[in-house]
């Protein structure tokens, strides 16, 4: 059965009529996992004994007449999301042997429902970029072209079929563009439909917990299963009372896009021409496209970096070698903090953290935070006014084609590349990436972004119009 | 020394981070261009206008205030290092 092929719905259902069982797709899943793992980089740790442990208990579950709704299904999970089997090492050489006494909220709810973790998947130096070029371990390669780098680790484990699901943060984009240069689907949910429970957040106001897929069936398989309240993340509260689904009926006349004119002109011709095919194939589809304008993208991505920093200083914060984190070797008290926090942040993370007390420091707060808090909220009005005149909106998901990974860039090289990225995260709103087309043998992503709780629709849209680019 | 570089030397003062002479110049070239990258956030007019504090509105979501024991001996064996009843951590008093 290969898993690239076929959907959540029949793997679960071949799994519950005995077709195959969770035991032999897990073994099987693990064999490609290692094969592929040494070529790509996409693991920090293998679920070996632990994963057929599960998959064994799964397949006693139905023989006893249970019906777990993800049967036996291979997920992998970011290594930002804590798992109590495996080691969450946050993208730090410091934390490759800690093991989480809880796991995260999001993947507990898919394991109850039958899933198999199979892996954590590799990531930025503490989860901080959407290249994995800081990572302590090394890049993650582009399973479409190994020279360059796959974004998200996760995406490039759902793009080679190793698993099936990702479990993934986002803060700024990288779970979406991650999705956008591997060809596959990624969900960033609105703000308090999936919980952050066991989330190491660097990021707190916009790091949310994500599903990536090979199709929008499959995240849609899922989707209710992860959604809803959970009493340790105080922003779920929204869906205490259930979820308040904003669902309109797709593929009619009555959905009308919205396209942003100006913020093509962002992109590189090339890649414009890809979103200009993708709007008139909506249109081909029956949808309405609407010309709209997002006047502040370029101001959002700014302000997301001023606020995102300031937060990583004081997330940090707790990465002193005492609280957490390896004690570095030191004669003095001072010299210990000193060593033992440049030991667990690396560049990156240095860099952001500095800069972001910086930020917070007398004069520039006013000047950089304040101003940015304020943009936050021009940004996110801006994006309910849009979506007053229609029903979602279209943007790029990645500025650029994937980095190569022995290529030069400057840090604000790579911040911009979250253009399209973070003033959505911003907004708040739920944003679906799907694949769009392809330039030079990689595939493009774009996003759907729409109202608060309104993923059913942008499934629904992304199902009926994504051309999916074909990968042998 | 100018106002940024005076307080890019003090926020790695106060952060704790240890940074080499090479990275710690690396980092004054590193502001200034971000400062200058963050520009024309400056320029944009938001009056008076309030900033977002939260990107939901849950605020001060409370739950049942209903004692519940937690598992003590689970998170005592996740410490790098418990005995006698006590946490053991680094010495942090000179």
């Amino acid at each position: 059965m290969e898993l690239r092929k076929t959907t959540v719905h029949r793997v679960t259902e071949a799994v519950l009529e005995g077709e195959i069982t969770a035991h032999q797709l897990i073994d099987k899943t693990l064999k490609n996992s290692n094969i592929l793992n040494e070529g790509l980089n996409l693991f920090n740790a293998v679920a070996g004994v632990d994963a057929i442990e599960q998959a064994k208990a799964i397949d006693q579950k139905i023989k006893q007449g249970g019906e777990p709704p993800l049967a036996g299904i291979p997920v992998a999970v970011k290594d930002d999301l804590c798992y109590g089997v495996l080691p969450t090492s946050l993208g730090s050489t410091a934390f490759s042997e800690f093991i989480s006494p809880v796991t995260a909220g999001a993947v507990e709810r898919l394991m109850d429902a039958g899933a198999v973790v199979i892996g954590k998947t590799n990531l930025d130096d503490m989860g901080q970029g959407a290249t994995t070029l800081s990572s302590p371990r090394g890049a993650t390669a582009n399973p479409w072209q190994a020279e360059r780098t796959a974004g998200s680790a996760g995406a490039a484990a759902v793009a080679t079929g190793i698993c099936m699901l990702a479990v993934e943060s986002d803060s700024g984009g990288a779970q979406r563009q991650g999705a956008s240069h591997c060809g596959v689907a990624g969900l960033r949910p609105t703000t308090g439909r999936v919980s952050r429970h066991g989330l190491n957040a660097h990021c707190s106001s916009f790091a949310r917990v994500g599903i990536t897929a090979f199709s929008c069936e499959n995240i849609s398989g899922v989707l209710d299963i992860i959604s809803g309240f959970d009493e340790r993340d105080a922003a779920t509260a929204v869906c205490r009372d259930g979820i308040p689904e904003h669902i309109k009926t797709p593929g009619s006349e009555d959905i009308t896009i919205g396209y942003p004119v100006t913020a093509f002109d962002f992109l590189e011709p090339e890649l414009r021409e890809v979103f200009e095919q993708a709007r008139d194939d909506f249109v081909g589809l029956g949808y309405k496209i609407k010309e709209i304008d997002l006047s502040l993208l370029r101001e959002g991505l700014q302000a997301y970096y001023v606020i995102a920093l300031a937060e990583a200083s004081s997330n940090h914060a707790r990465f002193d070698g005492i609280r957490f984190g390896k004690t570095g070797e030191a004669d003095n008290l001072e010299q210990m903090y000193l060593q033992s926090r440049a030991e667990i942040l690396g560049q990156e993370a240095r860099r952001r953290s500095i800069f972001g007390t910086f930020l917070l420091s007398k004069g520039n707060y006013g000047r950089y935070y304040r101003q940015a808090l304020k943009i936050w909220q021009m940004v996110r009005r801006e994006f309910e006014g849009v979506l007053q005149d229609c029903d979602l909106v279209m943007l790029p998901t990645a500025k650029n084609l994937p980095r190569p990974l022995q290529g030069e860039s400057s840090f604000l090289d790579e911040w911009s590349d979250d253009l399209f990225c973070a003033p959505v995260s911003l907004s708040g709103l739920p944003a679906l990436t799907i694949p769009a087309g392809q330039i030079e043998q990689l595939p493009v992503g774009m996003q759907l972004v729409g109202p608060p709780f309104s993923e059913k629709t942008l499934l629904a849209v992304g199902s009926t119009s994504a051309p999916r680019p074909a990968q042998e | 020394m100018d106002n940024a570089a005076a307080g890019l030397e003090k926020a790695i003062e106060i952060i704790k981070i240890g940074v080499s002479d090479p990275e710690r110049d690396q980092l004054h070239q590193e502001l200034d261009q971000f400062l200058d990258w963050l520009e024309t956030m400056l320029e944009v007019d938001t009056g008076d206008l309030e900033g977002l504090l939260f990107s939901h509105d849950a605020a001060n979501v409370l739950r049942v205030d209903s004692p519940r024991q937690s598992d003590l001996a689970e998170l005592q064996e996740a410490a790098p290092n418990f005995a006698g009843g006590f946490y053991l951590v680094p010495k942090i008093m000179e």
